[in-house]
């Protein structure tokens, strides 16, 4: 009796670690696949896949469930009889990172695909350990006017912007990025730990090509006195002891060690944009989320016009906020594979697939095809009356508004040492 | 004339014979299987959970700092590390403080201050919670106050609020440009006032927040003992010339000591583990660091959670220490011929006031609030009030049908077209409908059995298996059943919620079943049983229906507690899943306008649920826990 069980239970062990195996070929196979393929040929292969089965996604950003329904209609085209029963979840406080892990490396897998920020965490948990593979679209590397660099691993479905802003009622200027780290400053800003792609801002600060520029933007800054050039001297035994390489990380840190001493946490963007926009706001700052700008409906208390965004001026100099990116991917145990890579491409290749991110002003896509233009929110009736409102678009503000881009390897690779840095300053403010 | 000697049983067969007889009795084989029912579903999420300390997680600084050191735990497969509770409780980093480079522990960042903290609020939480809570009580049950009626049931109102609503409503108060940065709350805007900084954010607003939210709390427990004390004792007292100071604390506190106590216990627990209440008023606190630790120190953070429990044990013994349970709760049920009522004279009305004063601003402010902000263009904007231009409210947050981005709607439509709102208040009903079959089904069988158990170790057990949840933090449970949850493949389902939920609030059905079972004579089960009546008849027939208004209780209370509960189901499962974690999503948003619609239905709901029950049963959050009327 106890051979047979013990006989039946390493059969089970056996066969569950081939079938793991065979998911595992399979989604990357499918990838392989799918990557020559056109979107017409992927919509296909999902209309085998899929019809009236149950597709799960787990996502940071809610607006997947306004994308499905627009594939499942695209999907419909072809095939009228074309069903899918969707699922778009969007956990809390950090857990996709878990609830990722978990679907791949339990034995029941539900997740097809993910829509993921915070470039950190995906380089070490989620591309190192191999719970996501990466799919990029034909029809997105052969789109014209393609923005690949920095896009394609992990695949971006967007860049978004957090720019620097304040209220321009009272006597405060702010025309260096060092302004908003000086004496008596407190800008409003989500807490490090709270939205983790905040913190891989600050860990780019410390990168070469940033580092330079805060370095270039402190030597323009007339604010500056004797104690912060004696902290920006000090800052370069920190940077050794942190193992940074870039020549002037001492600048970037220092920098981020104002900015952590002085920020006012708040718990969203969309609270920091109201209390910038009211009136008794006066010289108050922030740093957050540019299309938060959309939504700020004007009274004798609140007007968009009481914002000035930073890098719009033109006297500006330094670095203009931070860009992040919203990437799409497949888990490693994908059911429906082929469904998932034809959802990929729908959104990163179409307008229609990127129409629920493509409506705001600050995302920016890396085929322009899908994007809209908002170079003219700011415009009533034809009169620029919110100029704050008028996005110069992805260009502009990669180059001259200076943001600082979000690059996984790196965040990761310094993250170890300075995140408990980081925790050290913000936790004895 | 041959005899024939019986056959002896083997002793196997007498021990069979044994556990038979001993699981033919119904409340012995209730006990047994949810005994171990109990013994799972509490201790196998708790070491799930200290397993998880000791884990490598990709990512996490356990899998890029740890070392050779542990190659002890790496023998065990290459998965475990002790680095986690090594660097948290014995390493140091380089840091700067006020522009100095200075050498801190890895324990005074992630550990101490937010553990004192997380001590203090608890602390100061259950002593303004007594003091507010236990004076209303004493008024309301032993004095001749004016309006007490309508005092009692707006004096729960913060109770069945949302907890954190109280600390955005803090906010919105007293917050102001020159102290708090950012732009003025009502108070400034209004009236010019701006209150100082600890005030506004830190300890004291916690403190104060926490106690006013578990105040009803306080007052359930001892006005249940208030409103059902013999008056026998006092009076003796009173005749033997006893001066009234004298006798309320020679005679009256000892007997209400249990009930604080009990208080003590379950608000120090709960404060603990409270999450949003601190996050929004800026204290950093054991819960509010383990969200924070989560993605760079996941074990760590485990370790916080475990701290936490640890506590959830402390409290379990100084309960046995201190007061029997048993005891405990039956002199909260105690039934009194009559009760004396002290004579306030002009204070009855003098008290009535301040205390209509403060309900106002506790109970009914909020709501008033909340209505206010459904109707404001911008969250927080005034302009109606402050620039008198009635065209700046709006109907948007309630009646916009289509799916917009523009003004401040962030492509939601209004409150009454968005069925992302009602599916989630779709699924915050069937959770708290499950919870409070199960957990209710399960608290009331497990009083009943432990009733009839009272002398056996393994009732107690049972008891005390039941009751240990309820004295952990919500965070820690809400971390032990999202790893247990994510460990077995149910994180985001109705089950893991339902399953959390019930194994957390079973207390409520048990201390309110057992209470009432304590009080009925056995001779009444027993007269059903000579008559052979089976088990199940003598239950739905006889002891339900002696005891419904406090079973009813037990049913009562953990669905009114799940409709607002969020820091327990915060880990559990995404946002749009129940109407709680939807409406931290908005308040943490900043679209008060939607928290504050849905903070409204909810009260509203609940309100609703109260008299319905009420009017059908007597029972009623306010007539407390095993309370009844």
């Amino acid at each position: 009796m106890k051979k047979i069980l013990a006989f039946a239970l390493a059969l089970v062990l056996v066969l569950s670690a081939c079938s793991f195996a065979t998911a595992e070929e399979s989604v990357a196979d499918v990838i392989a696949q799918a990557q020559t393929m056109t979107l017409e040929e992927l919509f296909k292969k999902a209309i085998e896949e899929s019809n009236g089965k149950d597709f799960y996604a787990v996502g940071n950003s809610s607006r997947g469930k306004s994308a499905l329904p627009l594939f499942v209609e695209a999907l419909q085209q072809i095939d009228p009889s074309y069903t899918l029963n969707w699922d778009w979840q969007q956990p809390k406080e950090n857990k996709i990172f878990d609830q990722l892990t978990e679907d791949v490396n339990g034995a029941n897998h539900v997740m097809s695909m993910t829509l993921i920020q915070d470039g950190n965490q995906i380089q070490s948990k989620m591309l190192d350990t191999g719970v996501l593979l990466n799919f990029v679209p034909k029809d997105w590397t052969e789109a014209e006017g393609l923005a690949r660099e920095n896009n394609e691993y992990p695949l971006a479905l967007q860049t978004l912007n957090k720019v620097f802003m304040f209220n321009n009622l009272g006597e405060a200027t702010f025309t260096n990025m060092w302004d908003f780290v000086a004496e008596g400053q407190a800008p409003l800003f989500m807490g490090v730990n709270s939205e983790l792609v905040g913190k891989n801002f600050l860990y780019m600060m410390t990168n070469e090509k940033y580092a330079n520029l805060a370095k270039e933007a402190y030597e323009a800054w007339a604010g500056k006195n004797a104690d912060d050039d004696a902290l920006i001297e000090d800052m370069k035994q920190d940077a050794a002891e942190l193992g940074l390489t870039a020549e002037n990380a001492n600048y970037g840190l220092a920098w981020v060690y104002l900015w952590c001493e002085k920020y006012n946490e708040m718990t969203d963007d969309g609270p920091i944009c109201n209390t910038l926009v009211t009136t008794s706001a006066v010289d108050q700052s922030g740093l957050l989320v540019y299309s938060k700008l959309r939504s700020v409906e004007e009274t004798a208390e609140s007007s968009v016009n009481n914002v000035t965004v930073a890098a719009y001026q033109d006297d500006y100099t330094g670095i203009g906020g931070y860009a992040y990116k919203h990437y799409l991917m497949l888990t490693k145990s994908s059911p429906l594979p082929w469904t998932a890579c034809a959802i990929i491409a729908f959104m990163t290749t179409t307008q229609d697939g990127f129409k629920a991110w493509g409506k705001d002003m600050g995302g920016y896509a890396p085929v322009p095809a899908c994007m809209q233009d908002h170079s003219k929110d700011g415009y009533v009736d034809g009169v620029n009356t919110f100029d704050a409102k008028n996005d110069r678009g992805y260009d502009w503000w990669l180059n001259d508004g200076k943001l600082v881009v979000e690059d996984p390897a790196y965040c990761a690779s310094v993250s170890g040492t300075m995140s408990d840095w980081i925790d050290g300053i913000v936790s004895s403010k | 004339m041959s005899t024939f000697a019986s056959p002896k049983p083997s002793s196997f067969r007498r021990k069979m014979n044994g556990v038979w007889t001993y699981i033919s009795k119904p409340q012995n084989a209730i006990l047994l299987v949810l005994g171990i029912i109990l013994t799972v579903t509490t201790i196998f999420p708790m070491v799930t959970i200290l397993q998880d300390t000791v884990k490598l997680h990709p990512g996490s600084i356990d899998t890029t700092n740890s070392n050779a050191a542990d190659a002890q735990f790496q023998a065990l497969g290459g998965t475990y590390t002790a680095y986690n509770w090594t660097n948290l409780l014995g390493d140091t980093i380089t840091t700067r403080v006020g522009r100095e480079r200075v050498t801190r522990s890895v324990a005074s960042i992630y550990l101490i201050t937010p553990l004192l903290n997380s001590v203090l609020i608890s602390i100061f939480a259950c002593f303004g919670a007594i003091l507010y809570g236990g004076i209303f009580a004493y008024l309301v049950t032993r004095t001749n106050l004016k309006f007490k009626k309508y005092l009692s049931s707006i004096f729960i109102f913060p109770y069945i609020m949302p907890q954190w609503t109280l600390a955005v409503m803090w906010q919105n108060l007293f917050n102001s440009n020159a102290v708090t940065g950012g732009n003025d709350g009502l108070l400034t805007s209004v009236f010019g006032i701006r209150m100082p900084l600890w005030w506004c954010q830190g300890l004291f607003p916690v403190s104060v927040v926490l106690a006013l939210h578990y105040a009803p709390f306080a007052y359930i427990l001892i006005g249940g003992i208030f409103r059902n004390m013999d008056a026998n004792l006092e009076e003796a007292a009173t005749i033997l010339n006893t001066p009234r100071w004298k006798t309320f604390l020679r005679v009256t506190m000892p007997l209400v000591k249990p009930a604080i106590l009990s208080t003590i216990l379950l608000v120090f627990s709960s404060a603990m583990g409270s999450y949003p209440i601190p996050h929004y008023l800026k204290l950093s606190t054991l819960s509010t660091q383990y969200v924070g630790m989560s993605s760079n120190r996941a074990g760590q953070a485990s370790i916080l959670a475990v701290i936490m429990m640890l506590f959830g044990f402390l409290i379990l013994i100084v309960n046995q220490r201190t007061t029997s349970g048993r005891k405990n709760f039956t002199t909260v049920t105690g039934k009194s011929g009559q009760s004396s009522v002290v004579n306030l004279r002009a204070g009855k009305y003098i008290l009535a006031v301040i205390f209509l004063i403060t309900t106002l601003a506790t109970g009914i402010l909020p709501i008033i609030l909340f209505a206010i902000e459904t109707f404001l263009p911008n969250p927080g904007d005034y302009s109606f009030l402050t620039h008198g231009i009635a065209g700046h409210m709006t109907t948007k947050w309630w009646m916009t049908a289509e799916n917009v981005t523009e003004n401040g709607m962030y492509g939601q439509k209004g409150i009454l077209y968005n069925s992302e709102i009602w599916n989630a208040f779709g699924g915050t009903l069937i959770v708290a409908v499950l919870c409070a079959l199960a957990a209710g089904t399960i608290g009331t069988l497990i009083g009943y059995c432990v009733s009839k158990n009272r002398r056996s170790k393994w009732a107690a057990y049972v008891n005390n298996m039941a009751f240990l949840p309820y004295l952990m933090p919500s965070l820690a449970v809400g971390v032990a059943f999202f790893v247990f949850g994510s460990n077995v493949g149910i994180y985001n389902t109705f089950l893991l919620l339902v399953l959390a939920r019930t194994v957390k609030y079973i207390p409520f059905a048990s201390r309110s079943a057992l209470n009432s079972m304590m009080q009925l004579s056995g001779e009444i089960e027993e007269a059903a049983i000579i008559q052979d009546i089976p088990w199940w008849k003598r239950m739905t027939r006889i002891i339900i229906p002696i005891q419904k208004t406090s079973i009813i209780s037990g049913f009562l209370l953990p669905f009114m507690t799940c409709l607002r509960e969020l820091t327990l189901f915060m880990l559990l499962c995404g946002q749009g899943k129940i109407i709680t974690t939807m409406l931290g999503y908005f308040d943490e948003m900043g679209l008060y306008a939607f928290s504050s619609g849905i903070n409204l239905i909810l009260i509203v709901l609940i309100l609703v649920f109260n008299t319905l029950v009420n009017k059908l049963t007597g029972a009623s959050l306010d007539s407390g826990i095993g309370g009844g009327k």
